[in-house]
């Protein structure tokens, strides 16, 4: 068994760095728009509202029982062969919009929870002292469906960020597409994955500390 | 809700289709290749290089273009030129009933053997008839994998396809074999780091192109190439490329 090469792993940080913005980028926009997406969704959700419940059942049964790659390829490689036009879509608008579907499917269901979960006495209390609908929802019920939602949100965030790992079947290299083409030129595969992985995990600590702060934060008002 | 929905699609189609086909030769050659397959297309140090970049650079100079490599895993590349993202794949391309039903092709300019290779010291598998009974692998969506199931005795080998990394399994002994060409096989046998051997003769003649969309323009741009490819032929580029990454010429039958 040879011994790592260690000047190799330090000669990939530096290459394999640059890529990283990238997957921060396509992981970030995801997240916000997947959030916003998430929100409409649960809405609907909760409120039960016509038509638009039925097909938000369809839209999260969907991207929920079907693996994110599935879906980047029939975004990106099925449709454009019916729509020529959707040519125009580039692998990295692709792998945003795939992650935005797949994990606002996600996320959806978990604020739904998160906005079910708040008692319900505190709804007929805030009621019965006159509040509206729309104050009971901004005053009562989403401070605290938000503390909830908090640390599977992140979750789903962190796996997101793993999950841009698949970009590179649409043919946009980012930090794991990076690292594969560096180890199929050296063959030094071990090398090359754990710098990879390194930088994935400094990465996800850093979100897991930001958790810990957002948590600490909202949850400040409810500690006894 | 349906019919709105693909009336709005189809409009906003229609809207961008002209943007999209506008095409004329001073645009650059969009190539896709999967810059995992040492020494035809590999990444060091983030540089793009191999054979296929060489000879494509020559190629794109001959028609007077710029290239922009889009680099993909193997298994997107086909997608990429069925979708109209890039107008070739250059990525030591076999041609294939299969692939000329749906492609048309360019002359040859790599003439190669399918290969099996085992992990240094395995003496039980030294030709393909040996395979039977064995673990194998092969690249997923390569022609490969095709020669192995045409086989008589193909459901009596286990054939694993990978996306990648294939030369590592077997050198860990997670699989008995591989099979690719014996041009990289022997390559990476001579330049890398794994105990790995050829096991056996060539078991069939290979011989790699470029294909193209069979539209009018695929059509027209692999007539370009053809030329290109004879030109190269002719003055020599073709087997100078080659001595270069291979000591020897692989681009005459």
């Amino acid at each position: 068994m040879q011994v790592l090469d260690v000047t190799y792993m330090l000669e990939l940080v530096p290459i394999l760095l640059q890529y990283l913005p990238l997957t921060l980028e396509m992981a970030t926009l995801g997240m916000i728009l997947a959030l916003v997406l998430a929100c409409l969704l649960a809405v609907v959700r909760v409120l039960k509202i016509p038509v638009l419940n039925r097909f938000t059942i369809l839209f999260i049964s969907f991207f929920r029982g079907t693996p994110l790659l599935v879906q980047l390829f029939l975004f990106y490689y099925g449709l454009p062969q019916i729509f020529s036009s959707l040519t125009a879509i580039d692998g990295i608008t692709a792998t945003i919009m795939g992650l935005t579907m797949h994990f606002s499917a996600y996320m959806a269901e978990s604020i739904r929870a998160a906005i079910v979960g708040v008692d319900r006495s505190q709804t007929e209390a805030a009621l019965s002292i006159g509040m509206t609908n729309a104050q009971l929802m901004r005053r009562i019920i989403l401070p605290q469906a938000t503390r909830i939602a908090v640390p599977t949100l992140m979750n789903y965030f962190i796996d997101m960020i793993k999950a841009t790992s698949l970009a590179f079947t649409l043919g946009v290299t980012e930090l794991m597409g990076a690292t594969q083409k560096e180890a199929a030129g050296s063959f030094l595969y071990f090398e090359a994955f754990i710098v990879a992985a390194v930088m994935y995990w400094i990465v996800v600590e850093a979100l897991a500390w930001l958790q810990r702060y957002l948590e600490f934060r909202l949850n400040k008002a409810y500690s006894r | 809700m349906k019919a709105l929905l693909l009336s709005v699609i189809t409009a906003l189609s229609m809207a961008i289709s002209p943007l999209a086909l506008a095409q004329d030769n001073s645009d650059p050659l969009d190539v896709g290749m999967s810059g995992r397959y040492f020494p035809f297309t590999f990444v060091e140090k983030d540089q793009l290089k191999g054979f296929e970049v060489d000879v494509m650079n020559a190629i794109a100079k001959e028609l007077g273009r710029e290239v922009n490599y889009h680099t993909a895993a193997f298994s997107g590349l086909f997608g990429m030129l069925e979708s109209g993202r890039i107008d070739t794949v250059a990525n030591q391309i076999t041609i294939t009933e299969d692939r000329q039903a749906k492609y048309v092709f360019t002359q040859p300019y790599v003439y190669d053997g399918a290969q099996v290779v085992t992990k240094q010291g395995n003496d039980e598998i030294e030709s393909v008839e040996d395979l039977k009974g064995k673990t194998v692998a092969v690249n997923l969506g390569s022609n490969f994998e095709a020669l192995l199931r045409e086989l008589p005795y193909a459901d009596e080998i286990d054939i694993r396809t990978y996306e990648s990394n294939l030369e590592q399994d077997t050198a860990l002994g997670r699989v008995d074999a591989f099979v690719m060409d014996r041009i990289s096989a022997s390559q990476i046998i001579k330049d890398k780091p794994l105990p790995l051997e050829l096991a056996g003769p060539t078991f069939s003649t290979i011989r790699n192109a470029y294909p193209f969309p069979d539209t009018e323009e695929g059509r027209a741009l692999r007539d370009k190439f053809d030329a290109a490819i004879d030109k190269l032929h002719k003055d020599g580029t073709l087997k100078k490329i080659s001595e270069s990454w291979f000591g020897t010429d692989i681009t005459q039958p």
